[in-house]
């Protein structure tokens, strides 16, 4: 367990952060800005800020109030940057051993052929890193924070720099990291599709200060925590491959309701959670006939909230679990939606991108 | 007249007077001379631009470079050296007035401690001049260009100490850098002119060679062919007359009556 | 060989040995200056830069009447290491110290420029990996500097190879001793007559000269290659 909590001030930008962070990924949410890479540095070492307390399993990395601040290269982290940055001079496999060197006696040894193989870089290892591609150069760095034997990884927006084809390749990576692996990872993404997809824990960061932190579901049903605005919201829903259709779509069941979504390679009876884009929501109060949409779940009103603009976030309770709409507030009005009141939350299968469907552990 | 145009006027004039000013006004001699004349001449050559009023350029060098410079074409109009070697070189390439030359000064060379307290020596065939350096070194200037290290070691040859003494010499560029390391103290003894001892406090002399262990140290002089002018002519009269002469003796040189 | 007499050969011995040994001895100071200068802030940092150009900006021989006041056996660093059989005064080894001083700066220039070259994240990332700031350098930033190391150390030995003011004016002219190539040639351009040996020389500095170049920019290339990650 990561315990952190920080106060640092930039011109024009102060830090107020305290959170913990359980095994599992971890997820500093925001939008650019906020805090978060900020967040990352320190505790990685590589800022020291005014005030500051970090932790992991009771080893003290930083505590501001006594002196100590243990530098970058004794906090034994693995950090994941966004631009790889692996080192020109080494091969891949000079690169991945590189960390292996410096790990204590008592850091636990992983496996080299084991994390090779879980990264599929095993052709790659005789390469030089000047003649790979985005993708490879971002699992090679996977794998040599990893085989550093580090008590934490972290992870600056690992997947900024790829384009949309290499991120779908690497996600899963980072899933079965987050599933394999015991380490505790302290991720940071602007993404809502990539936190819903890999996060276990939610920290939403918006303006130097945290909104919320828990189980990520929580979190991003919360329509009061929009840290990166009102388009990015989204609830992460909870479900189980039933099976696949021959006519490219897989059902699933989530808390009983069917969902039909694009066809996922995952088999039927695993778990996965999905994110409902709040933009893609349709709200009916009667259960509608006659619609294209296939996936209908049936729920309560539990908040309304509007903002400045036309816009208004409702959260549904369901049988799948919290659903969040953004609708017009006239909608809203003339549906005569309120707390309390039963409606069907309305979605597209094909509104449910790939992106969107992850491996359902590690969800809370 | 406007402000502007006025100081216009004023550059201008300044310029005109400035050009028109050496005919009216004072020459220039350039004399090219050894750099152990220097102390002398400076003297000399204040004298004579107080009494003249014409100005004196003087460019102080090692005899071997400033005859190179003289045949590279340097426009020079004395030339004072401390070698009849170079002069000669010169006269073998018509660059002098052979007329004018003449034999001006004479110097001796001198063994030099840095130790004040050294005791005096005989310089003769006899002496022990290897156990006198004590494994240290014997600095002079460069022996085989430079005149006084020419002569310090035809001096110790004629004596019979050259081959004695040759591994522990140390060479300087020119002989104030020979000058410099028994200054310091980096080398315990040195070969130099007597004028040059005379002009570093931090030496003592400790011996004078013998004049007949080496050849006449001779200074001559000559006007340079390219010399132009009345002045030229007119300063190296000075140089061979009785305020010079003073000058020259009080710096250690001899001066030959001609 | 070459119409070369002994004293000539002697020259270029002594040139080699001379260039090699100020090269060499200096190359870890230079290392060490170059990435302080080039990595670190600290008070006096302005100070240090102006003190390692100094010998660019003096005239060689008042840098080599400095040595000798300091090196000289009886100067301040000179007395002290002549207890310890350390002795520069009219020895080649304070040949190679001259040479050593007034080729420092550029060898501190070339190799401060590839420091500064090297990203500093990755050296960053070296450092989350567990590598303290000594392995840090030793693994990452000093291969990636590699042929910048190569490039200073030609240069200064190129430039030891020239070196004459300072050394005639701190060690004189010593055959076999202190008559580096450069004292050599001079001594022969002051004999009339003597051109003839001078020439002879000045081709095979130039000759040394270009080899040592033409292998640098070899050896350079094939480093950056390994370096570029390719």
């Amino acid at each position: 367990m990561l315990s952190v909590s920080l106060r640092h001030r930039f011109s024009g930008f102060a830090l107020d952060a305290a959170f913990d962070a359980p095994p599992g990924i971890t997820v500093l949410f925001g939008r650019s800005g906020s805090g978060k890479t900020t967040v990352v540095n320190a505790v990685a070492g590589l800022l020291t800020p005014e005030e500051g307390h970090i932790a992991i399993d009771g080893r003290t990395l930083l505590d501001t109030r006594t002196g100590v601040s243990l530098p970058t290269h004794r906090r034994r982290l693995g950090y994941i940057f966004q631009e790889a940055r692996l080192f020109p001079h080494l091969s891949v496999r000079g690169n991945l051993r590189y960390g292996r060197w410096f790990a204590p006696r008592s850091a636990p040894r992983e496996d080299m052929a084991r994390v090779v193989e879980m990264l599929g870089i095993g052709h790659l290892l005789d390469r030089r890193p000047g003649g790979l591609s985005g993708g490879e150069r971002q699992r090679v760095a996977i794998g040599r924070a990893l085989l550093s034997g580090p008590g934490l990884i972290l992870a600056d927006e690992p997947l900024a720099a790829l384009d949309e084809a290499r991120k779908a390749e690497i996600l899963p990576y980072f899933e079965r990291l987050r599933d394999e692996v015991s380490v505790p990872i302290l991720y940071v993404s602007h993404s809502a599709a990539e936190v819903a997809r890999l996060a276990t824990t939610v920290v939403a960061l918006q303006d130097g200060r945290v909104l919320r932190q828990g189980p990520a579901a929580e979190v991003l049903g919360d329509p009061m925590v929009l840290p990166t605005g009102v388009r990015g919201a989204g609830a992460l829903l909870a479900a189980v491959v039933v099976r696949h259709h021959e006519d490219g779509l897989t059902e699933l069941s989530a808390g009983g309701v069917p969902l039909f979504i694009p066809r996922v390679p995952q088999d039927a009876g695993r778990k996965l959670r999905l994110r409902i884009a709040a933009q893609e929501v349709i709200l009916s109060r009667q259960r509608p006939e006659g619609l294209s949409a296939l996936n209908i779940l049936p729920g309560t009103v539990e908040s309304i909230r509007g903002g400045e603009g036309p816009g208004a976030m409702v959260a549904l309770a369901t049988p799948a679990g919290r659903v969040l709409a953004r609708v017009t507030r006239r909608s809203a009005d003339l549906l005569g939606l309120a707390v309390g009141v039963e409606c069907h939350a309305v979605v597209k299968s094909v509104a449910i991108a790939p992106e969107d469907v992850g491996g359902g552990e590690g969800t809370a | 007249m406007p402000p502007r145009a006025s100081l216009r006027f004023a550059f201008l004039s300044l310029v005109l007077a400035g050009g028109i000013a050496p005919v009216a006004q004072a020459d220039t001699v350039t004399v090219f001379a050894a750099a152990s004349t220097r102390n002398a001449l400076e003297e000399i050559a204040a004298a004579y631009e107080a009494n003249t009023g014409d100005e004196v350029v003087m460019s102080f060098a090692g005899s071997s470079s400033l005859a190179r410079q003289i045949e590279a074409g340097a426009p020079a109009d004395i030339f004072l050296s401390a070698n009849p070697g170079w002069m000669d070189e010169l006269e073998d390439k018509s660059l002098i007035v052979p007329e004018t030359r003449n034999d001006l000064l004479t110097n001796s060379i001198v063994l030099v401690a840095h130790d004040a307290q050294a005791p005096k020596v005989e310089i003769g065939a006899g002496l022990d001049l290897s156990a006198m350096l004590a494994g240290g070194h014997l600095s002079m200037a460069m022996v085989d260009s430079v005149p006084a290290g020419l002569y310090g070691k035809a001096a110790l040859t004629s004596l019979g100490l050259w081959d004695s003494v040759e591994p522990q010499v140390a060479q300087a560029a020119n002989v104030r850098a020979a000058l410099a390391y028994v200054a310091t103290g980096e080398a315990p003894l040195g070969i130099v002119y007597a004028t040059d001892a005379v002009a570093e406090p931090g030496v003592a002399v400790v011996g004078t060679f013998p004049a007949d262990s080496h050849p006449p140290i001779v200074y001559p002089v000559a006007l340079l062919a390219a010399a132009q002018g009345a002045t030229a002519a007119d300063f190296l009269t000075f140089l061979q007359g009785p305020e010079a002469r003073a000058a020259f003796e009080r710096q250690g040189f001899g001066v030959t009556g001609d | 060989m070459w119409g070369l007499g002994a004293e000539e050969w002697q020259a270029v011995a002594l040139s080699l040995r001379v260039a090699a040994l100020a090269t060499l001895v200096s190359l870890p100071f230079a290392v060490f200056t170059a990435h302080l200068l080039a990595r670190r802030a600290f008070p006096g940092k302005a100070l240090l830069n102006g003190l390692v150009h100094l010998p660019l900006i003096l005239p060689p021989v008042v840098t080599g009447y400095i040595l000798l006041l300091l090196f000289g056996t009886q100067g301040p660093i000179g007395a002290p290491l002549k207890e310890i059989g350390v002795i520069f005064a009219f020895r080649w080894t304070g040949a190679a110290l001259a040479a050593g001083i007034m080729a420092f700066p550029l060898m501190v220039r070339a190799i401060r420029l590839s420091i500064e070259a090297v990203d500093p994240r990755l050296e960053q990332a070296a450092a989350t990996l567990g590598a303290s700031r000594a392995w840090v350098f030793a693994t990452v930033t000093l291969p990636m500097i590699l042929p910048g190391i190569l490039a200073g150390g030609i240069v200064a030995f190129a430039k030891a190879m020239g070196e004459f003011g300072a050394t005639i004016t701190f060690v004189s002219n010593i055959p076999g001793q202190t008559q580096t190539i450069p004292l050599a040639i001079y001594a022969f351009l002051e004999v009339p007559g003597a051109e003839g040996s001078a020439i002879r020389l000045v081709l095979i500095s130039v000759g040394i000269a270009m080899a040592a170049l033409l292998l640098s920019e070899l050896l350079a290339t094939r480093v950056a290659r390994r370096v570029g990650g390719r």
